[in-house]
C-alpha cells in the first residue's frame, strides 16, 4: 500500500483556507479516501446518526505527482482526527512561506508511511507533511486509523455510491447567508425546523412549539428536477396555506430535521461555495443539501470539486 | 398616521408597522435581566407598553410610541391588555433583523386566537412570519406608585455608559447598594459592602460630563438589592453608550428608585448627522425602571 503526492499551490489554499475549516465544523473525525482519480473526505457515513458529509476532489485540482497503489483496485481509505490534519496543513503553510522567499522550490510532500512512535512498540500509521526547504526540512505526523480492509472499504464505497443519489427536485438558494443568518437567530426559539421545498421553487423553514410558530420562506427561487407551476389562486395565501395545499396536491414535500444538524450543514458556506441546493430524497428519506462551485469567472459549474449534506430526517411531515 | 375608528367589528386591536426592527429587539433587550419573563402588553392609540416585573421588588416597562412606527392603525376600544413571554418576543423578533436587508416588520394583534402576528414587509420573493400565544394577563395590580419624595424632585443625570460601568464594578463587595445624594457639595454616591467596600462619587460640579444634572434639597441615602440595580443596567444596548445617552435616576417618596433610560430605535443616519447628537425625539423609546428600597433593619 503505497501513497505519495505534492499539494499544489491550489490545493493548499483550497484545503487551508475553505474545505478544512469548514470539515473541522462538521465533526471530530472524517474518513480520507484516495482513488486513482479522486479524494473524498467522508464525514459520518457510516454510523448515520449525525449529518453526513461528502467533498470529493479531482486529484488534479489538489496533487502534482500523485502515487497511489493498493492492492484494493489502488484504493486507499483510514480515518483520521479532522483538525490534526488542519493544523498540519496550516503549520506547513507558515514554514513554507516562512523559508520560500518566493522560491518554488519548497513542496508540501504528502505521504503514508509506517513509524514506530515514542511510546510505542508497534509501528503505527501516519499521514506525513513535508517540507524540503533550501536549508531544513520539517516533517508534522498526522496519526490516522489502520487503513480500512478490503470488506471495508467496499461498505464505504457502497454507502457513498447511495448517498450520491439526487433528490428530484432541488431548489437553488442564492444568498446563503440571509437562510444562515435567519436559522443560527432561530435557534434560541425552536429546537426543530419544519423544511418544505415545494416544485414550484419555494422553500419553507418553520419551527413550531406550543407558544410560538415561526419560519421563514424563500420563493420563486431556480428549479432543477421536477419542477411545476404553482396554480395562481394560491398567490395571496399565507406561506402556510400555500405549502400545505401544495403537499396535498403532491407538489412539495416536508421534513422534520434538528436545527442542530441544520446550522451544522450550514458551516459548509466555509468553503465558499456559489449557490446551495436544496432537496428531499425521495420518501423524505434525507434533506440533500448540494452545494455549488462555479468554475471562476464562469456560470459553468466545477465538476472537479463536489461538496453535499444529508441531514437525517426525525420525523416526515405531512406527507 | 391616523387611528381609524373601529368600523367593522372585525378589525383588529392594531395593525402597525416599523421600519427597524433591531431598534425594537434593543429596546425590550433592556428589560430582559433573565432568560424567562412574563410580560404585560398594553396597546392604546398612543402606542404600545410593554411590562415586566420581579418578585414586588423589581418593574421596567418600555413604551414604544405611536410615533416610532411607520404605520400605526388602532381599532380597539379601551385598552387591550395580554400576557406574553419577553424572552420568546425579543428571540422572535430578532430573526426578522437581518444586516443588509430590509427590516419592516408588521405587528398585529389579536389573531384568529388572540395570538401575536408578526411578519417581515417589503421583502422581495422571501417572508417571514410569526405567530406568538398571548395569555389573559393576571388582574392583581403591582404596586410600584411613584411619588415625588418631597417639595422638589431628588433627582440626577447620569452618562448611561458610567452608570453601567459604575453598577458593574460595584458586583464585587457584596450584595447591597447604599445610594445617597449629598446637598453640599453636590454629589451621588454609590457605595457597596461586604467582601471588601468599594464607593463611587458623582461630584456635580468635579465632572459635568458625567453627571449632567442633580438636584437634591434634601440629603436621603437608601439600600438596593444589587441584583436589582443590576438589572437596570445590565442590557443597556451598544447604542446608547456610543449616542452619549444620558440616564436619570430619581429617588421618590419611602426611597422607591426610578431609573430612566432612552434607546434609539431609528435606523443608523449618516455619520454626520449621528455625530451633532441630535436624534428627532419620535425615535426614542423610553425605558423606565422602579427598584424598591431594601427594608431597613
Amino acid at each position: 500500500m503505497k501513497f505519495k503526492a505534492f499539494l499544489t499551490e491550489n490545493g493548499v489554499n483550497l484545503l487551508e483556507r475553505r474545505f478544512l475549516p469548514a470539515f473541522d465544523k462538521m465533526g471530530k473525525t472524517c474518513y480520507l479516501f484516495l482513488t486513482k482519480d479522486h479524494l473524498f473526505f467522508l464525514h459520518n457515513l457510516l454510523n448515520g446518526d449525525g449529518v453526513q458529509c461528502i467533498a470529493q476532489f479531482r486529484i488534479d485540482v489538489l496533487f502534482d505527482d500523485y502515487r497511489i497503489s493498493s492492492q484494493n483496485d489502488d484504493r486507499i481509505a483510514f480515518s483520521l482526527d479532522v483538525s490534526l490534519l488542519y493544523r498540519a496543513v496550516k503549520s506547513s503553510v507558515s514554514i513554507c512561506t516562512e523559508f520560500s522567499g518566493g522560491l518554488a522550490s519548497n513542496r508540501l510532500q504528502i505521504k503514508l508511511v509506517k513509524k514506530l512512535p515514542h511510546n510505542c512498540t508497534q509501528p503505527m500509521p501516519f499521514l506525513t507533511f513535508e517540507t524540503k526547504g533550501y536549508k531544513s526540512a520539517v516533517i508534522q505526523d498526522v496519526p490516522i486509523s489502520k487503513p480500512l480492509s478490503r470488506s471495508q472499504v467496499v461498505e464505504l464505497q457502497t454507502a457513498l455510491d447511495s448517498a450520491q443519489d439526487l433528490p428530484p427536485t432541488l431548489v437553488q438558494v442564492q444568498d446563503p447567508n440571509q437562510l444562515q443568518n435567519f436559522v443560527d437567530r432561530m435557534k434560541h426559539v425552536g429546537d426543530v425546523l419544519n423544511v418544505t421545498i415545494s416544485k414550484h421553487g419555494d422553500l419553507q423553514v418553520q419551527t413550531s412549539t406550543t407558544l410560538i410558530r415561526l419560519g421563514s420562506e424563500f420563493q420563486r427561487l431556480s428549479v432543477v428536477g421536477e419542477k411545476s407551476q404553482a396554480p395562481a389562486e394560491d398567490r395571496n395565501l399565507s406561506a402556510q396555506t400555500r405549502s400545505e395545499r401544495a403537499i396535498a396536491r403532491g407538489d412539495a414535500q416536508s421534513v422534520q430535521v434538528s436545527v442542530k444538524h441544520f446550522l451544522k450543514s450550514l458551516q459548509c458556506h466555509l468553503t465558499k461555495p456559489d449557490s446551495a441546493f436544496y432537496g428531499i430524497a425521495p420518501q423524505g428519506a434525507c434533506l440533500t443539501v448540494i452545494f455549488q462551485f462555479l468554475v471562476p469567472g464562469t456560470r459553468q459549474t466545477d465538476k472537479s470539486i463536489t461538496l453535499h449534506c444529508r441531514l437525517p430526517v426525525l420525523d416526515t411531515g405531512s406527507n | 398616521m391616523n387611528s381609524s375608528p373601529a368600523m367593522e367589528p372585525d378589525a383588529p386591536d392594531l395593525v402597525c408597522q416599523l421600519d427597524n426592527v433591531q431598534g425594537m429587539v434593543d429596546a425590550l433587550t433592556c428589560v430582559r435581566w433573565k432568560r424567562h419573563q412574563d410580560a404585560l402588553v398594553e396597546l392604546s392609540e398612543h402606542g404600545i407598553v410593554l411590562i415586566v416585573e420581579e418578585s414586588g421588588c423589581l418593574q421596567a416597562k418600555v413604551y414604544l410610541q405611536r410615533e416610532l412606527f411607520t404605520k400605526y392603525e388602532y381599532g380597539a376600544e379601551g385598552r387591550p391588555r395580554f400576557g406574553i413571554s419577553l424572552g420568546l418576543l425579543v428571540d422572535c423578533l430578532n430573526t426578522f433583523s437581518s444586516p443588509g436587508h430590509s427590516n419592516t416588520i408588521e405587528i398585529k394583534y389579536p389573531g384568529p386566537d388572540m395570538e401575536l402576528l408578526l411578519k417581515s414587509v417589503d421583502t422581495l420573493n422571501s417572508c417571514i412570519y410569526s405567530e406568538i400565544r398571548t395569555r389573559i394577563p393576571e388582574t392583581s395590580e403591582w404596586d410600584y406608585n411613584f411619588e415625588q419624595a418631597g417639595a422638589a424632585p431628588l433627582t440626577f443625570t447620569v452618562k448611561s455608559a458610567a452608570l453601567k460601568e459604575a453598577i458593574d464594578d460595584l458586583e464585587w463587595p457584596g450584595s447591597s447598594v447604599q445610594i445617597s445624594l449629598q446637598k453640599s457639595p453636590p454629589c451621588v454616591t454609590f457605595r457597596g459592602e461586604g467582601h471588601g467596600d468599594l464607593q463611587i462619587d458623582f461630584m456635580y460640579y468635579a465632572n459635568t460630563d458625567l453627571l449632567l444634572a442633580f438636584h437634591c434639597d434634601t440629603e436621603v441615602s437608601y439600600g438596593y438589592k444589587y441584583k436589582f440595580l443590576k438589572a437596570t443596567t445590565a442590557n443597556i444596548p451598544g447604542n446608547v453608550a456610543r449616542e452619549n445617552r444620558g440616564s436619570k435616576l430619581t429617588i421618590g417618596r419611602g426611597g422607591m428608585l426610578k431609573v430612566q433610560h432612552l434607546v434609539s430605535v431609528a435606523k443608523a443616519l449618516a455619520p454626520q448627522v449621528e455625530s451633532a447628537g441630535y436624534q428627532p425625539p419620535s425615535r426614542i423609546a423610553y425605558i423606565e425602571f422602579f427598584v424598591k428600597p431594601e427594608e431597613t433593619a
